[in-house]
């Protein structure tokens, strides 16, 4: 395992096209794309934080409120995100409970625990499993997109169901902080930095051995996957 | 061999020589730092062509007709966003517009403009900052979540109304497949080496 980070060796990838450039003192801007590049992203675990802490405020109004209401023909019944898997559940379609489940109520779960672990495991400087934390990262930030399917599901029925007074469905504020939740999930996901994980790790590791100096060309290389 | 640093856990490596549709992964965490696509440009912007037809035809016809007692309501993807504007719900119905009409129509376009001009050569204007627009908005575009969206709405519907599948649907299914297909054809690092190339 190579010890030393990009960063110590004064390299600096950047994150938009992956060029590698050579870090220089002060601010720098990618010569390829442009883009500002650093280190690390900057203020990334103070950023998270927030996003996410803001999301857990916003978590208890997007379960607390109804998320649709139905008219029909008369009688009139709102929906949480919960009823609404109950309600699928009761009728049978359990598939479809099954997706409502997993994208509304597990997914952005899974998603403000993991990402809280992943920010408690940086701030303990801790070195357990750093190959499967970057794994947990990298599903997290792939799968909070899914958590979208109920407020588009809330935005057709509200097209389609529209007939006069009688048979009606209207969204309610429950959609609004639930879409909420998912996006600053998101962006914490985004925010987060992975090579936190590792930069600790290898601290560790730099301290317990002992300094080599044969100078020789053994930069790692990537492993090749069909 | 050129240098890559890998995005997750810092590590700088040689990108491995690398077989057609194969991809490399880091040493250290196993994140993908490259895939080396088969053939040229020409398959993923054949297939962007297709997407964008297909984008027009999703947005410009109806995706779904519900029938309830004699009265018919239509719906297409942009009439579902403003369904939530009529009701008050602006802060999603703006997020419904933009995740699933504006982004996904932006990188189509963008996707098209800079394909052609690295296909052929072509030093045509803004290239850069176009290919940085794709990286910064693609994702956040949810073609196939609000394809999920769809299907679970119509598998709701369909116990209590008739519903008619309008050709938006077909299409947009379409368009899901294509640009899903011309996205996994593409390496972003790639398309940036070809720009300097042709900028030189």
């Amino acid at each position: 395992m190579s010890a030393k980070s990009a960063a110590a060796q004064g390299y600096i990838g950047c994150h938009l096209c992956g060029q590698v450039m050579q870090a220089v003192n002060g601010p720098q801007r990618c010569p390829r794309c442009k883009s500002a590049v650093h280190f690390r992203i900057p203020h990334s675990l103070s950023r998270t934080w927030a996003l996410l802490i803001t999301a857990m405020i916003l978590y208890i109004p997007a379960n607390a409120l109804p998320i649709m209401s139905t008219r029909y023909f008369g009688q009139t019944s709102t929906d949480t995100i919960i009823s609404g898997v109950v309600y699928f559940l009761a009728s049978g379609d359990w598939p479809l409970a099954l997706i409502i489940f997993l994208a509304s109520v597990v997914i952005p779960l899974l998603k403000i625990l993991t990402l809280i672990y992943l920010l408690i495991s940086v701030h303990r400087q801790s070195l357990i499993k750093p190959a499967e934390r970057t794994r947990l990262y990298r599903i997290t930030e792939f799968i909070g997109r899914w958590s979208m399917v109920d407020v588009f599901v809330i935005a057709i029925l509200t097209a389609l169901v529209h007939i006069g007074v009688l048979v009606n469905i209207e969204p309610g504020w429950g959609a609004t902080a639930f879409a909420g939740v998912v996006i600053l999930t998101m962006l914490a996901a985004r925010t987060f930095d992975p090579r936190l994980i590792w930069d600790h790790q290898r601290q560790a590791l730099a301290q317990h051995q002992t300094i080599q100096t044969t100078k020789q060309d053994n930069m790692p290389q990537g492993e090749r996957h069909a | 061999m050129p240098l890559l640093i890998c995005h997750e856990c810092d590590t700088l490596q040689r990108l491995p020589a690398l077989e057609q549709g194969s991809e490399a992964r880091c040493h250290l965490c196993g994140a993908r730092i490259y895939r080396q696509r088969r053939g040229g440009l020409s398959v993923p912007l054949a297939l962007l062509l297709g997407a964008a037809v297909f984008f027009l035809l999703a947005n410009f016809f109806p995706l779904l007709t519900l029938h309830i007692q004699g009265n018919s309501q239509t719906s297409s993807i942009t009439g579902a966003a403003l369904a939530l504007y009529r009701e008050g719900m602006g802060a999603i119905a703006l997020l419904t517009w933009l995740t699933s009409v504006l982004f996904p129509g932006l990188v189509i376009a963008s996707g098209l403009y800079v394909l052609t001009a690295l296909r052929f050569g072509l030093r045509l204007p803004g290239l850069r900052r176009i290919l940085k627009l794709i990286s910064l908005v693609h994702p956040w575009g949810m073609l196939d979540v609000f394809m999920l969206g769809v299907m679970v709405a119509l598998v709701k519907l369909s116990g209590t109304a008739d519903i008619t599948l309008g050709v938006g649907i077909q299409a947009f299914a379409a368009l899901v497949i294509l640009f899903a297909w011309a996205m996994s054809q593409l390496e972003i690092r790639q398309l940036w080496q070809r720009l300097e190339e042709i900028s030189r």
